[in-house]
């Protein structure tokens, strides 16, 4: 891999920064400079356009009022106001926010910590067939979610786990392990073992050569995990409109909120409701992914990571 | 220097175990111990909640039912006219198509928009967040919005482009197109997340040499970088086919499956729900299992030796 | 930092787990549960306004509304989860026309033939047929629904009262307009089978005879000069683009944009486009009843709620006398109308001759017809989607569609 045995920290830490033009030849840093800056700006444009455009329709339709406007083509027609936010709230939706952030939040932390651990039995320590262990676990997810549904809902019923957060966070951290378990064992395994072993040999028991060696440097895989366990739950909606169809003020998630707007005579097809609800919703999860993004670049620089 | 900054730990209080474990038998055996200890609660939450349900429907396809009431034992009867059935083959036929070309076009752009958030430039940040903005809109709610575009009323795309009324989800070919075209956009963020995260794992003095050795950008990426990102290229494609192979709400809100565009996990829906006959529903999802499955363990191979034997070496 | 984030997670989860969730309220033991969905089953719509006069004039017996999603299907599906697990959590159920022969059948709800009398004639006929199911009373009709032709009064004088005359017309106008004849639900779902039966009845077809003991779909050329129409009508552009996807609220969109001549749609839509100012239909346009290809009479699909009674309840007794006031007394059926739902006890119609989305419903109900209630309507229609709609897409020959449905009919009464 590297000439070096073990690959400097602080080299690693350095990677996202470096602009990739390498030093010591002017003149072809020059030319190649101006080429990928133009090259990249274009490159970006196109990336932000594709990404944003959508969105941008979705915040101009929230902001449309009246039948006229949400059924135009014209992204520009009005009259614009804030009333399909105000409409949104008064149908509850905070309540919806709450209970999607707990549901999604506890799926996300235990997750990772139930993932981890087994990620990091399977990289690391001796478990007998490994492969079928890590068949079975992705077989485990991959059942069409529709035909889970009426089994799982009559255990759920007996079991009285109808409409509440641990009725959806068990099964949502259940069929999210198999993702994050597989992107934590590629993360755990392509941490050098040397490293380990050099902790070990100072005396540290494997638990402890996990938490204090392999886990920080695994940092990037960790937060990205995260956010991916996060976002799926966030979203997820046959489980959700299953185990928790109706009550935003007990445990009725976002998503299937939304699927039950209704405009305001039959037949009618809220639009402008479900993209306020809709900009409402991604906003904050934007942020949160922001957060978490930053914490895989912070992860890897000077100081960030303790061993 | 790593050395500096491992010694630096180890000097450091709390770093010191309490019970330290010498080498040899005692620790074989605490490893061992360990590895089941760390392994068992996931095993134990995936197998309570994920096993039974599949084992259920296995069961309930055995029987033979009219509507919701059971007529009695078929055996594999409810296999045989689910193969034999061409709706049966047609959605597989739509879902494989959709499957390919959905989860390359991913790939290609997910690992484009990885290399681009991997640079250092202004903006960053932003770009980061933009990336990930159709990623997390809910699929539904895209689905919705990806209807209203393609649609001939209000013919959102159709305006863009000047097309006038081209009936992009109203005839085959072009609905299917506009479905994976809506996949793509969704879920090429999730690819460039998994192979970003990959990619800072990759130390920068290993491209250092490469360039003092002369290779040039291409050069890099190909035999560098890609290699080394292969693990999370196959994780990412993993997940991302397998997750296709049952795709539903796009074309489910876009289509409602017309015009070639029913996939297996629309056709299972209509027979556990729509028109239900759990016999039949479970074959069908017993069915669409196996196939997923066996994708599934495909890739696992190719992955498995790598993970886990070795990296690589 | 790992130990950090461990503690972290710890006392979130434990802090979660406090917080838990009870399940909130549980059944109301002396009063009713009463789920139905939709636009009006919300705050301020019609069904709680009425479930409020309920309350007030039994306030010892109150019922409660448990809203079900808005679209047809995912009110079903959770009725459906409920009822199969045997829950007692609704009392009364509110089903849609076609689910009584499915929701009888499954033994999820209770016969009402003991309060037969109370209620046939005094429902309208259609209605009450689409409750009744095997000869019994299953549910009580509560709301209906019909379709109408919508059309521009300032482009045609007088509403034809053919698909032929309709056609032409259409064309001819939408030439001289730059604008599509005619615009009607085609996408593949229930809305498109509930089109293609208008068509089909309108040219005599009937899918079944009076005992339902022979199936007279495809016997007579009824279903290929309706399927024929629908063919010819996309290739020809009598359908506007578009109109292979149109479920009720596309269509609405092409009639209230000014791009349509005549629209066939719910009574839903009138009040939203007389509303919009903006709209070239605008005080532009009316509704008449549907065209035939006899020209005799009109003929439009059924639609609406009918209220059954949970065979799982614990008030069936009570659950019995609000689906009888729903139905029979004035009060609840004459709320329905004004607020612009179609009642289905006939003697309010004459009480709402002002209206005239109500008046022309009044003419024009009597005349609906019911899918048939039947268990398997929903194999049926789906039968029939996946056949007829390819071909009148041109994708598959129309005998041949037609002969798979006759089929598939002919299966259901063996």
């Amino acid at each position: 891999m590297s000439t070096t045995p073990v690959p400097t920290d602080e080299a690693q830490r350095r990677a996202p920064d470096r602009p990739a033009a390498a030093s010591g030849r002017q003149g072809t840093v020059e030319r190649r400079s101006t080429l990928q800056k133009v090259g990249k700006t274009a490159m970006l444009g196109v990336i932000l356009f594709w990404c944003l455009f959508p969105f941008f329709w979705l915040i101009m339709t929230s902001l449309k009022l009246g039948d006229r406007a949400l059924n135009s083509p014209d992204l520009f027609q009005g009259p614009f106001g804030l009333d399909n936010y105000l409409a949104v709230f008064q149908l509850n939706f905070h309540l919806n926010l709450r209970n999607s952030a707990v549901v999604a939040g506890t799926t996300t932390i235990l997750c990772v910590i139930i993932g981890s651990l087994a990620a990091y039995a399977l990289a690391r320590l001796p478990l007998r067939r490994k492969i079928l262990l890590l068949s079975g676990v992705l077989a485990v997810s991959l059942f069409p979610p529709v035909a889970l549904v009426p089994p799982l809902y009559e255990v759920w019923r007996a079991l009285g786990l109808l409409n509440t957060y641990e009725g959806l966070y068990i099964p949502y951290i259940a069929f999210t392990l198999p993702l994050t378990i597989f992107i934590l064992v590629t993360f755990f395994a392509s941490i050098p073992k040397d490293l380990e072993e050099a902790a070990r040999v100072d005396g540290a028991s494997a638990f402890q050569a996990f938490y204090k060696v392999v886990l920080p440097l695994a940092a990037p895989g960790v937060f990205a995990a995260a956010i991916i366990i996060f976002v799926l739950s966030w979203n997820e909606f046959l489980l959700a409109s299953t185990f928790a169809p109706r009550n935003p003020e007990i445990a009725q998630t976002v998503p299937v909120a939304i699927a039950g707007f209704t405009g305001a005579v039959p037949f009618q097809r809220p639009i402008g409701t479900i993209t306020a609800a809709c900009v409402v919703v991604t906003i904050p999860m934007i942020i949160t992914a922001l957060i978490f993004q930053k914490r895989i670049v912070a992860g890897l620089t000077a100081g960030g990571v303790k061993g | 220097m790593a050395g500096t900054v491992t010694e630096q730990d180890r000097r450091r209080p709390d770093a010191v175990p309490a019970g330290g474990s010498g080498p040899g038998k005692q620790q074989g055996l605490s490893e061992r111990a360990l590895a089941k200890v760390f392994i068992a609660p996931s095993v134990l939450t995936m197998a309570a909640v994920a096993l039974f349900p599949v084992v259920y429907a296995l069961v309930l396809s055995l029987y033979l039912y009219t509507r919701r009431q059971m007529i009695g034992f078929g055996g594999l009867q409810n296999y045989v006219t689910a193969l034999t059935d061409s709706r049966f083959w047609d959605a597989v036929q739509f879902t494989f198509v959709f499957t390919v070309t959905s989860v390359v076009g991913e790939f290609l752009i997910g690992m484009g928009f990885a290399l681009l958030m991997n640079q250092a430039f202004r903006g960053r940040g932003i770009t980061r967040a933009a990336i990930l903005v159709p990623w997390v809109i809910p699929t539904v709610i895209a689905a919705q919005m990806w209807f209203f575009m393609f649609n001939v009323t209000p013919g959102f795309i159709n305006n863009l482009l000047g097309l006038g009324d081209y009936p992009w989800l109203g005839q085959s070919g072009s609905a299917t197109a506009a479905i994976i075209f809506a996949d793509v956009w969704k879920t090429a963020p999730f690819v460039a997340l998994l192979l970003l995260a990959g990619l800072q794992t990759i130390p920068q003095d290993v491209y250092e040499s490469g360039r003092v050795d002369g290779a040039g950008m291409f050069q890099r990426f190909f035999y560098i970088t890609l290699p080394l990102l292969k693990p999370a290229i196959l994780v990412a494609l993993l997940f991302r086919t397998v997750d296709a192979l049952r795709v539903f709400d796009l074309p489910r809100v876009m289509t409602q499956g017309a015009f070639g565009t029913e996939s297996l996990s629309i056709l299972v829906q209509e027979f556990i729900v729509r028109t239900p006959n759990p016999g039949y529903g479970s074959a069908l999802s017993t069915l669409t299992f196996a196939v997923v499955l066996v994708v599934g363990m495909i890739f696992v191979s190719l992955l498995g030796r790598d993970l886990v034997i070795g990296e690589g070496d | 930092m790992g130990r950090r984030v461990g503690t972290a997670g710890s006392v979130v989860v434990l802090i979660v787990a406090l917080i838990g969730c009870t399940p909130g309220g549980g059944t109301d033991e002396a009063g009713l549960v009463w789920a139905i969905g939709g636009a009006e089953a919300q705050p301020g719509g019609v069904h709680q306004a009425i479930a409020e006069r309920w309350n007030e004039l039994n306030p010892d017996t109150p019922v409660r509304l448990e809203v079900l999603p808005e679209d047809a299907d995912g009110q079903r599906e959770q009725q459906a989860l409920e009822l199969q697990a045997e829950g007692s959590g609704f009392d009364v159920i509110g089903m849609d026309v076609i689910w009584t022969g499915e929701y009888s059948e499954n033994g999820w709800i209770d016969s009402l033939e003991d309060v037969r009398d109370q209620i046939e004639g005094q429902s309208l006929p259609g209605p009450f047929e689409s409750a009744t199911w095997g000869g019994e009373l299953w549910g009580a009709p509560y709301n209906s629904n019909a379709g109408f032709l919508y059309y521009r009064t300032d482009l045609v004088d007088e509403p034809p009262t053919t698909w032929e005359e309709l056609k032409e017309v259409g064309m001819a106008v939408a030439q001289e307009n730059d604008m599509a004849p005619f615009v009607g639900q085609g996408a593949r779902y229930e809305g498109f089978v509930v089109n293609f039966l208008e068509y089909f009845w309108g040219a005599g077809g009937d899918l079944y005879n009076e005992d339902q003991t022979e199936v007279l779909f495809g016997a007579d050329d009824a279903a290929m000069t309706a399927l024929d129409f629908m063919r010819t009508s996309l290739e020809d552009g009598f359908y506007a683009p578009g109109f292979n996807t149109a479920q009720e609220e596309e269509a609405r969109t092409v009639f209230q944009e000014g791009d349509a001549v005549f629209m066939r749609n719910w009574p839903y839509a009138y009040s939203l486009i007389e509303e919009d100012e903006g709209s070239p239909a605008n005080g532009n346009f009316d509704i008449a009843p549907l065209p035939t290809f006899t020209g005799e009479g009109t003929i439009s699909a059924l639609g609406g709620f009918n209220n059954a009674v949970s065979a799982f309840s614990n008030n069936k007794e009570l659950a019995k006398e609000f689906v009888v006031w729903l139905s029979t007394d004035m009060e609840p059926q004459r709320m329905l109308g004004e607020r612009g739902t179609p009642p289905s006890l006939a003697a309010v119609y004459e009480e709402l001759e002002g209206d005239p989305v109500m008046e022309r419903l009044g003419e024009v109900l009597p005349d609906a017809r019911p899918r048939p209630p039947a268990p398997e309507w929903n194999q049926i229609s789906s039968t029939m989607q996946r056949q007829l709609f390819p071909a009148y897409n041109g994708e598959a020959d129309p005998q041949a569609a037609i002969d798979a449905v006759r089929d598939y009919l002919e299966g259901t009464i063996e």
